[in-house]
């Protein structure tokens, strides 16, 4: 009459399931899909996805496919495809990823590389040659709008 | 050649009918064999041993959980079919066979469909479906990398090869022993129930206080420390189409 059990969640997804009671300590490498909701020491890899409840905390380096985080991880984070991180989620380390979606709310504090570089646009024939300078044209731009600003001010009658 | 192994219950009156009708339908398929019935004056190792030197090849446990149990600790070793004919309380392994209890185990058994099965292994005992472990604070070293410590109170450890338990089927044929942790969450006056679930291939429980370890097939309990490992497609036996894996 009292009893509300709770079916083990995600089952026929998740492989791995760390649940709220449980700390996990050392290098742990699967090769399918983690339920995260307890507490991670040390390396988390897998080659497929990876998912951060909101109370779970991870103190190590986590390599997946693709993340969804909205608890918190302290350490690099290296995922393939997508990571999501929700409004509560906090990432306090270096993150390198293809596809990124933060929710507003969400902390990550570090580096933050997206995509693998390649995707850059050429620069132009003009930049390559050494016609154009583009740190000289960028100051050149910015004491143009000082000057500016200085004539608009003396234009202005004084009270 | 079939050789057919009766547990020493069975020789209750209540069991009789049961047995008459499973003689006959085993006849009726053609594959009766040797009938040995089990007592505590017969040495079951020295009688498997010596039928397995006469070349039988598939031996047939009539019995419990707690009978297959007994035999897989002595025929691990030898090349032999593992059959089962379920009959009485505790067939919890033959559920998870697809083995029906009685009479109708007989089909099964002529049908022949013959899986390798991994085995798990705790110290020097055998077993087929799980092991439990209930304690408080466990560190369970998982493949030498590894650490599981539960924290908190109410933490159900279930070390299984053969399972169906809450919607999570196992299977004995991928290599892996899987861990369920079953933690109970009591508030007022309802119970909630959460699932943690990890694969591992080796297993090291080691705790100061030895923790008793209850090993499902022959009801028995083991003491820790405790090394636990499975041993992949160890065994030949035959199951029932309507199996759990």
């Amino acid at each position: 009459m009292f009893k509300e059990n709770q079916p083990p969640a995600h089952q026929g997804e998740a492989d791995t399931i760390i649940g709220p009671s449980v700390k996990l300590e050392g290098d742990f490498i699967t090769e399918g899909n983690i339920i995260v909701d307890g507490i991670i020491c040390g390396t988390v890899k897998t080659a497929k996805n990876l998912k951060v409840g909101h109370k779970s905390k991870i103190f190590a380096n986590v390599t997946a496919d693709n993340a969804l985080v909205a608890g918190e991880i302290q350490g690099n984070v290296k995922i393939r495809g997508k990571l999501e991180m929700t409004s509560t989620a906090k990432i306090f380390g270096d993150v390198k990823t293809d596809i990124l979606i933060i929710a507003p709310g969400a902390i990550l504090c570090g580096k933050c590389q997206m995509g693998d570089g390649k995707s850059r646009s050429p620069k132009p024939e003009s930049v390559k040659q050494g016609k154009i300078d583009l740190d000289t044209h960028e100051k050149n731009e910015e004491e143009e709008n000082e000057n500016e600003q200085k004539n608009k001010d003396k234009q202005s009658p004084k009270k | 050649m079939y050789y057919y192994i009766y547990d020493s219950f069975l020789n209750e009156k209540t069991y009789q009918t049961t047995l008459a009708k499973i003689e006959t339908r085993l006849t009726d398929l053609g594959i009766n064999g040797k009938i040995n019935r089990l007592s505590f004056l017969k040495n079951i190792q020295q009688i498997i041993f010596e039928e397995a030197k006469r070349g039988v090849k598939t031996l047939v446990v009539v019995g419990n959980d707690k009978t297959l149990g007994q035999i897989l600790n002595i025929v691990v070793d030898l090349d032999i079919t593992i059959a089962l004919i379920p009959i009485g309380k505790n067939n919890h392994i033959a559920q998870l066979l697809g083995i029906p209890e009685g009479e109708p185990a007989c089909d099964i058994l002529s049908s022949r469909i013959i899986n390798h099965l991994d085995l798990g292994q705790i110290n020097n005992y055998y077993f087929l479906s799980s092991l439990v472990i209930g304690s408080k604070q466990i560190s369970l070293e998982c493949d030498n990398g590894f650490w599981i410590n539960l924290e908190g109170k109410n933490n159900l450890i279930t070390i299984a090869n053969l399972e169906k338990q809450e919607g999570i089927s196992i299977d004995p044929t991928d290599g892996k022993l899987n861990i369920i942790v079953a933690n109970q969450q009591k508030k007022w006056f309802k119970t909630r129930t959460i699932y943690s679930y990890f694969a591992a291939k080796k297993i090291w429980l080691d705790r100061r206080k030895p923790v008793s370890i209850f090993l499902s097939d022959e009801k028995k309990i083991v003491k820790s420390p405790a090394s636990i490992n499975i041993l992949p497609k160890k065994i030949k036996m035959i199951v029932g189409k309507n199996r759990a894996f």
